[in-house]
C-alpha cells in the first residue's frame, strides 16, 4: 500500500519548473530517502504532499486522499523543515504544547526524554537557540508526534555528531516499536544509509533514480589499477566516473553481475561504492551529460 | 477542534496579546494625568479648555496602535508555524477569526468601562478625557462599546488582509498599493482645489452622522475581512 502517490506532479515558480513531471510511489510503512542537491526540489516536493503549497499541475494522493485542506490528512501528516519560523517570544516549550494538541498519537513521555537527551533548554526564547538546538525542536516534534507519516527535512542542521547519532539511534527505536511511513531528506547520506530502505533521488525537479536502498548500496563498483588496465576493463561498460593520476586510473562503474570478478582477475582492485558516493556520480554525471 | 490550537497559539506571548498593549494605555494614561494636574493648576478657564481640546487627543491610541500590528502579526508570524504543524487554511482562518473577535470583545469592554467611569468622575477629578474621546465615540457608553468594537475588528482584519495580500503577491502588491493610495490622495487634493463645491461636500461627508460612520467602519471591516478570506484561501508558505 502507498502511503504517498503523485503522478505527473508539477510545481513552477514563474518560469522555474521546481517540480518537473514527478510520478512517484511512497510505500507506508518504510523509511524512504529524498536525496538531491540543493534546488533538486526536494523541500518543493515535501511542501506540495503537506499542502503549503499549491501544484501547477498533476495529481497527489496522501494517506489515500488529496492533502489540500484536508485535516484528516494533515492530522497524521508531520512536516518538519528546517526554515520553520517561530512567532516572536515563543519557546520550545510552547511549540511543544502546542504540538502535542495537534498531533493525536503524540507521546509525551518521549517528548520529555528527547527534551532531555538533547539537552534542550526549553524555556529560553526559540530566537536564542543555536542552529543545532532549533533543530532540536523539530526533531522532537517529529518523533513525538508519532504521526503516521513524517516528513523531515534536512532535520539536523548545526547538530554536532553526537546529536546526530542520537536522532538516528531514536529515529531506528522509535520506528520499530511504532512503525509508521518517514520521508527522510538529507544530504548526510551515508549517516543515514543504514536507516533508508528506498531511495529517491531528484535532479532539477525531476526523478532521477526510485529504488531500493540496498540495490544502490551494491549498484556500483569503484575499480583502480594502471591506466591501461583501468581503460581497457571499463571500455564498454557503463561508466560514471574516471580519475587519472599519472599512469594510475579509479573507475566507478556500474555493477554488472560478474564485473567485481572480471575486474579482479584483470588485475585491479575493487571497492564498493557507498550510496553517497554513487548519488554524488549520478548527479555529477547527469549534470556532465550533453544536452540533447 | 483543531482551530482551538490557533488560539492557544496567540496566547503563548501573554505581552504582545496583553502585556504591551495594558503597558502603553497605561503609560499613556499616566502622562494625560500629569497634564491634567498641570493645566488644572491654572485655573478653571483653562481646565475647561483643555477638556473641550482633549476630545481630538489621540492617547487611546497608545492601545488601538499595538492592535492594528496584531493583525499583520497573526498573518505573519502565526499563518507559517501553523501550517508547518499541519493545520488547514480553514482551521487557521477559524482560529484567527475567533482571537480577533476576542480582542475586540475584551478591548471595547474595557474602553468603555473607562469611559464610563472617566465619565461619571468627571475626568478622574482633573477634567481629563481619555477614553471619552472622538476616536472611541463622545456620545452614550454604548456606542462607544460598538464603535470600538467595530474599529478593533476592522484594524484587526485589515492588518491581516494586508499581509496576505503581501504574502500573496510579495513586493508587488506594496507599490501598487502604496501607488493607488497616493493617487486618491492626490485626486482628493485636486477636487478641493480646483473643483466647486468638492470640499464643501468632502466636509459633509467627513462630518456626517454617528450611525453612517458606523456603518463606513463596518464596511472597511467586512471587506477586510472577506478580502482576507479570500486570499488566505490560496496563501503559500515560501
Amino acid at each position: 500500500m502507498s502511503a504517498i502517490e503523485t503522478r505527473n506532479l508539477t510545481k513552477h515558480f514563474r518560469d522555474v519548473a521546481a517540480i518537473d513531471d514527478v510520478s512517484l510511489d511512497f510505500a507506508a510503512g518504510r523509511v524512504h530517502g529524498l536525496l538531491g542537491r540543493n534546488g533538486a526540489g526536494k523541500t518543493t516536493l515535501m511542501k506540495l504532499l503537506t499542502g503549503q503549497i499549491f501544484a501547477t499541475s498533476g495529481e497527489m494522493r496522501v494517506l489515500g486522499e488529496n492533502p489540500v485542506e484536508n485535516a484528516e490528512v494533515l492530522s497524521k501528516t508531520c512536516f518538519i523543515q528546517e526554515s520553520q519560523k517561530y512567532p516572536d517570544g515563543f519557546r520550545p516549550l510552547d511549540v511543544l504544547r502546542i504540538a502535542e494538541g495537534l498531533y493525536p498519537a503524540w507521546d509525551q513521555g518521549l517528548a520529555r526524554e528527547l527534551v532531555a537527551d538533547f539537552r534542550l533548554p526549553e524555556k529560553r526564547a526559540i530566537k536564542k537557540l543555536s542552529r543545532g538546538q532549533l533543530s532540536a525542536v523539530g526533531i522532537i516534534i517529529g518523533l513525538a508526534s508519532r504521526a503516521p507519516l513524517t516528513f523531515f527535512d534536512e532535520p539536523y542542521l548545526g547538530l554536532d555528531a553526537v546529536a546526530r547519532r542520537l536522532f538516528f539511534d531514536r529515529l531506528l527505536a522509535d520506528f520499530s516499536e511504532h512503525p509508521r511511513t518517514v520521508i527522510l531528506s538529507t544530504h548526510h547520506i551515508d549517516e543515514v544509509s543504514n536507516l533508508l530502505e528506498h531511495v529517491v533521488l531528484l535532479d532539477e525537479g525531476r526523478v532521477a533514480i526510485s529504488a531500493e536502498a540496498e540495490e544502490l548500496q551494491s549498484a556500483a563498483i569503484e575499480v583502480s589499477g594502471r591506466l591501461d588496465e583501468v581503460t581497457a576493463f571499463i571500455a564498454g561498460a557503463d561508466v560514471l566516473r574516471v580519475q587519472e593520476i599519472g599512469a594510475l586510473a579509479t573507475a566507478t562503474v556500474h555493477a554488472e553481475p560478474g564485473s567485481a570478478d572480471r575486474a579482479r582477475a584483470a588485475g585491479l582492485q575493487v571497492a564498493p561504492v557507498s550510496l553517497q558516493n554513487y548519488i554524488v556520480h549520478r548527479t555529477t554525471a547527469a549534470a556532465a551529460a550533453p544536452v540533447t | 477542534m483543531r482551530s482551538r490550537n490557533v488560539i492557544d497559539m496567540h496566547l503563548v506571548n501573554r505581552m504582545q496579546a496583553f502585556g504591551w498593549p495594558l503597558v502603553a494605555v497605561t503609560f499613556a494614561f499616566v502622562v494625560i494625568l500629569g497634564v491634567g494636574l498641570i493645566v488644572g493648576s491654572q485655573g478653571p478657564e483653562a481646565q475647561a479648555g483643555m477638556y473641550y481640546g482633549m476630545q481630538w487627543n489621540g492617547a487611546i491610541f497608545a492601545l488601538l496602535g499595538p492592535l492594528i500590528g496584531y493583525g499583520f502579526t497573526s498573518m505573519g508570524q502565526y499563518f507559517p508555524l501553523a501550517l508547518g504543524l499541519g493545520l488547514t487554511r480553514r482551521e487557521f482562518a477559524t482560529g484567527l477569526s475567533a482571537v480577533f473577535l476576542g480582542n475586540a470583545v475584551i478591548y471595547s469592554v474595557l474602553i468603555t468601562s473607562g469611559k464610563t467611569i472617566e465619565k461619571a468622575t468627571d475626568g478622574f477629578g482633573l477634567h481629563v478625557r481619555f477614553f471619552d474621546v472622538f476616536y472611541t465615540g463622545t456620545g452614550a457608553s454604548w456606542q462607544t462599546l460598538v464603535q470600538t468594537f467595530l474599529l478593533i475588528m476592522a484594524v484587526l482584519f485589515l492588518g491581516a488582509a494586508i499581509t496576505a495580500a503581501f504574502l500573496r503577491f510579495g513586493q508587488a502588491f506594496l507599490w501598487v498599493a502604496g501607488a493607488i493610495l497616493a493617487l486618491i490622495g492626490v485626486g482628493i487634493f485636486a477636487g478641493v482645489l480646483l473643483l466647486d463645491g468638492f470640499g464643501r461636500n468632502l466636509l459633509e461627508v467627513m462630518t456626517m452622522g454617528w450611525g453612517p460612520w458606523m456603518v463606513v467602519i463596518a464596511a472597511i471591516g467586512a471587506a477586510s475581512a472577506g478580502v482576507w478570506l479570500l486570499l488566505v484561501r490560496r496563501t503559500q508558505v515560501a
